[in-house]
């Protein structure tokens, strides 16, 4: 039966519908300085919807909310700290504020989505599948900040269209195409043509050929200079630039073993590589001590040594560990795993349930997959279940999910490529088990292979909040790109003599 | 702003633009650039070619940076002309500055700002221009990272009150978490394992308690104070300030959650109290902090563990 509620949640119901309704369409481009060069952060445009005036007419449709909205509330409860958090400071103040954005897509259905059978919106695949598809089409001129980031662009909608069982095979001949011009002659990936190659395009270039498989896509990856590329980037103190005369820090750490792992490249430094000079032999050389010294007093890791803990950087930390060795021998033996295991249970906010990347900041979508993803890693290491996966979901499904389609940092902000993908990613780490084979570890030939023996282990059992159409795909733990196809990838290029 | 084109601009006559080449596929992702952006890439592209490093080479990066700032390659290339002909590197911090305040979540600007001043060898003029990004986005990453690398490269630990400046940005606003991991970069993190003494370890640890009892849910302030106790070897010495907020024998008048999770850490290591140290975490997993349930009981099992401590 339908209970009555207070006017005043009432009416904070309704304001938020008004708030949700669709905006101009014309879209915003995004101030994207960050793309190319950033695992986080995107910055949107402020617009944020302008609260409507309490004059308007709202009152007259105060009515009942259902038995699972009252449910969600009463959940919100359950979780929410019971301790107020004085005296309020710009950090208190935000999140304040942006809870009042937040709560009425925890509680209710601003959007007006199907519901399934726990009360929550349904995942709006085909909504989503549009948006990314889109994304892959062309851009208008005002989207030129974007242009050094395109790689990433296709990445995040390849990855986003498999991870909702979409059939992307249609788009291999363009994705093959499109970094064959971004490939920088001397190696690596740059954004597109005639751009400096960079590692963290080369990562999307690499993961996006790895997405779309098949010979062709393999072959138009020129590994022996794409080694010679790593090898330029891999630095005396053990960590890896970005690009040649770029920035030091932990995305390159975890992009170039990437790469390495997955084309199967040659552990040993080129002859040429600067850091031969040195004393350094190969490609491993001093990088766990130098991901240890990202660890910082709050127990995540940092973009470099010295910053702030930051959740896109622990990712990239932990898978990069991940990727040196079996996660319970690399991560004990390089990080201060109990303190880490702390601060990753930190950012999951309370009551929202999704994550935020830094201690007193706000939710955000993003960290699904950036702190998300650092669980199955943990949990490798731990052998422990360490995590509240329904929480995130719920957050996923009720507050990511943007009403025309795509997905977003969190309510008010507009969708893009990279929230959708990493949502998307996130709420297959919430519902997919991955363990890693201890079993078989050890007994391996080939050096880098702790990646390849993660086997999945069918569906999380715990409070499920979803009905078997809102499960998305199984995502590499590592890799992040569809189950099997970095398996493909890498027995492709170990089947092949030399380069 | 007029658009700048320059195949009518005799300075550019001797070059022939490289155009963008797509091949010959219609390429994913493709952006329709304006006449303007694409003429300048053309341009920019046929001096990369040629390896030119000239003074109109400023103008040509200073042109693209206006219409993508996140050209990650233009920059790379910007300062390698400047040191190529030797520019006036007080005259790049000067065109910077307005630069970076107009694109403030900008990457690059911040690498090429430290590639500069690392040149130039001289921080002077740095610190109030920090001031001036902060004061518009008081957690910018790359503003705090760099001043962090500023703090290093020029031995700013102990000079021109930097700490006061740490103390005066966590007064602001003591939720501020980049502030106060500045403030363990400054006093521990930065300082490649030299000792702290035991005058600094006082003042910090009063300064972090003041902090704490300010606002006692704020995790920040406890962090650092974990931190510190926590290089000092001294973690179990905070047991009667966690019990300031958190008593056990008051289970309903819990004023931190945080305060519960230091405790049930010391008791855990104290004889015969993991009773009380499960009983912390009971509190923490069904009423002070219940989203974080399967980490409290994780944490739980620990203490069946011998030694085995969070
Ligand atoms: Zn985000």
């Amino acid at each position: 039966m339908p209970v009555r509620v207070s006017l005043r949640a009432r009416h904070r119901n309704m304001r938020m519908k008004k708030m949700a309704a669709p905006k101009s369409s014309s879209a915003e481009a995004p101030s994207a300085e960050a793309l190319s060069s950033r695992l986080e952060e995107l910055p949107v445009g402020s617009d944020r919807i302008e609260e409507l005036s309490d004059t308007e007419n709202e009152y007259e449709d105060i009515g009942t909310i259902t038995q699972a909205e009252q449910a969600h509330i009463d959940y919100l409860e359950s979780v929410t700290i019971p301790i107020r958090d004085e005296p309020e400071t710009e950090s208190s103040k935000a999140q304040r504020e942006a809870f009042e954005d937040i709560r009425p897509f925890l509680e209710g259905n601003p959007n007006d989505f199907p519901l399934n059978i726990f009360g929550l919106p349904k995942l709006q695949r085909e909504k989503h599948a549009a948006f990314l598809k889109s994304a892959l089409g062309d851009y208008p001129s005002k989207f030129a900040p974007m242009d050094a980031a395109r790689p990433w662009l296709l990445y995040w909608s390849l990855q986003g269209l498999t991870a909702l069982g979409c059939d992307i095979s249609e788009y291999r001949e363009q994705v093959t195409h499109t970094f064959s011009m971004a490939a920088y002659p001397t190696g690596g990936y740059g954004g597109g043509y005639g751009q400096y190659p960079h590692l963290a395009a080369t990562y999307a270039a690499v993961l996006s050929l790895t997405i779309v498989g098949g010979t062709d896509a393999y072959e138009s990856i020129n590994r022996r200079a794409m080694w010679h590329f790593l090898g330029q980037m891999k630095q005396p103190d053990g960590g890896f630039t970005m690009a040649p005369g770029g920035e030091e820090d932990i995305r390159g750490a975890y992009c170039g073993l990437v790469v390495l792992s997955l084309l199967n490249l040659p552990l040993s430094l080129p002859p040429d590589a600067p850091a031969r000079k040195h004393g350094l032999t190969t490609f491993l050389d001093k990088l766990g001590a130098w991901v240890s010294s990202c660890q910082t007093f709050e127990g995540g890791l940092s973009a470099a040594p010295g910053n702030e803990a930051h959740g896109a950087y622990a990712f990239c930390g932990l898978a990069c560990l991940s990727i040196m060795g079996p996660p319970k021998a690399t991560l004990p033996k390089h990080i201060d795993l109990p303190r880490l295991i702390h601060w990753m249970s930190y950012r999951q906010c309370a009551p929202e349930g999704g994550y935020n990347g830094r201690t007193n900041k706000l939710v955000d979508g993003c960290y699904s997959h950036w702190i998300g993803g650092c669980w199955a890693l943990a949990e490798a290491a731990t052998g422990r279940a360490l995590w509240n996966r329904p929480a995130l979901g719920r957050y996923i499904l009720a507050a990511a999910q943007f009403e025309d389609g795509g997905l977003v940092d969190k309510p008010g902000k507009r969708p893009d490529g990279y929230h959708s993908c990493y949502n998307i990613a996130g709420l297959s780490h919430v519902q997919h088990n991955y363990v890693y084979d201890e079993a078989e570890s050890g007994a391996g030939s080939v050096l880098l292979d702790a990646p390849w023996r993660w086997k999945t282990q069918g569906r999380y059992q715990g409070d499920v909040l979803w009905g078997e159409d809102d499960v998305v795909g199984q995502v590499h733990p590592i890799f992040v790109t569809p189950w099997g196809a970095a398996e493909e990838c890498r027995k492709y290029f170990e089947a092949k003599e030399g380069f | 702003m007029a658009p700048k084109f320059y195949h009518d601009d005799p300075v550019w006559a001797d070059i022939d633009p490289l155009p963008q080449d797509d091949g010959g596929l219609h390429p994913l992702a493709a952006i329709n650039y304006t006449d303007e952006y694409s003429e300048a890439m053309g341009y920019l592209r046929a001096v990369m070619a040629n390896n030119e490093f000239s003074k109109r080479i400023l103008e040509l990066t200073e042109h693209v940076i206006s219409l993508n700032p996140a050209h990650y390659t233009v920059w790379l290339y910007r300062a390698k002309t400047l040191f190529e002909i030797n520019a006036p590197l007080r005259d790049e911090i000067e065109w910077l500055n307005p630069t970076a305040l107009k694109h403030l979540k900008n990457y690059q600007i911040w690498h090429h700002r430290q590639t500069v001043i690392e040149a130039l060898g001289s921080p002077d003029g740095e610190a109030d221009f920090i001031d001036s990004m902060l004061e518009h986005d008081s957690k910018n990453y790359h503003v705090w990272s760099y001043r962090q690398w500023l703090v290093k490269r020029f031995d700013l630990f102990e000079g021109k009150g930097e700490l006061e400046w740490t103390e005066q940005m966590v007064e602001q606003d003591l939720r501020n978490n980049s502030a106060w991991n500045h403030r363990w970069f400054l006093v521990i993190g930065g300082r490649d394992g030299r000792a702290l003494d035991e005058e600094t370890f006082k003042r910090e640890m009063d300064f972090a308690k003041r902090l704490v009892r300010k606002a006692p849910q704020n995790q920040s302030s406890w962090n650092y104070l974990r931190g510190l106790a926590r290089h000092a070897n001294s973690t179990s010495a905070l047991k009667d300030f966690a019990l300031e907020f958190a008593d056990l024998s008051r289970p309903d008048e819990i004023h931190s959650s945080h305060a519960l999770d230091l405790l049930a850490d010391i008791l855990a290591t104290e004889e015969d109290q993991k009773e009380e140290a499960r009983q912390a975490l009971d509190l923490l997993a069904t009423r002070y902090d219940p989203i974080r349930a399967y980490y409290w009981n994780y944490r739980k099992g620990l203490l069946e563990q011998p030694g085995a401590v969070a």
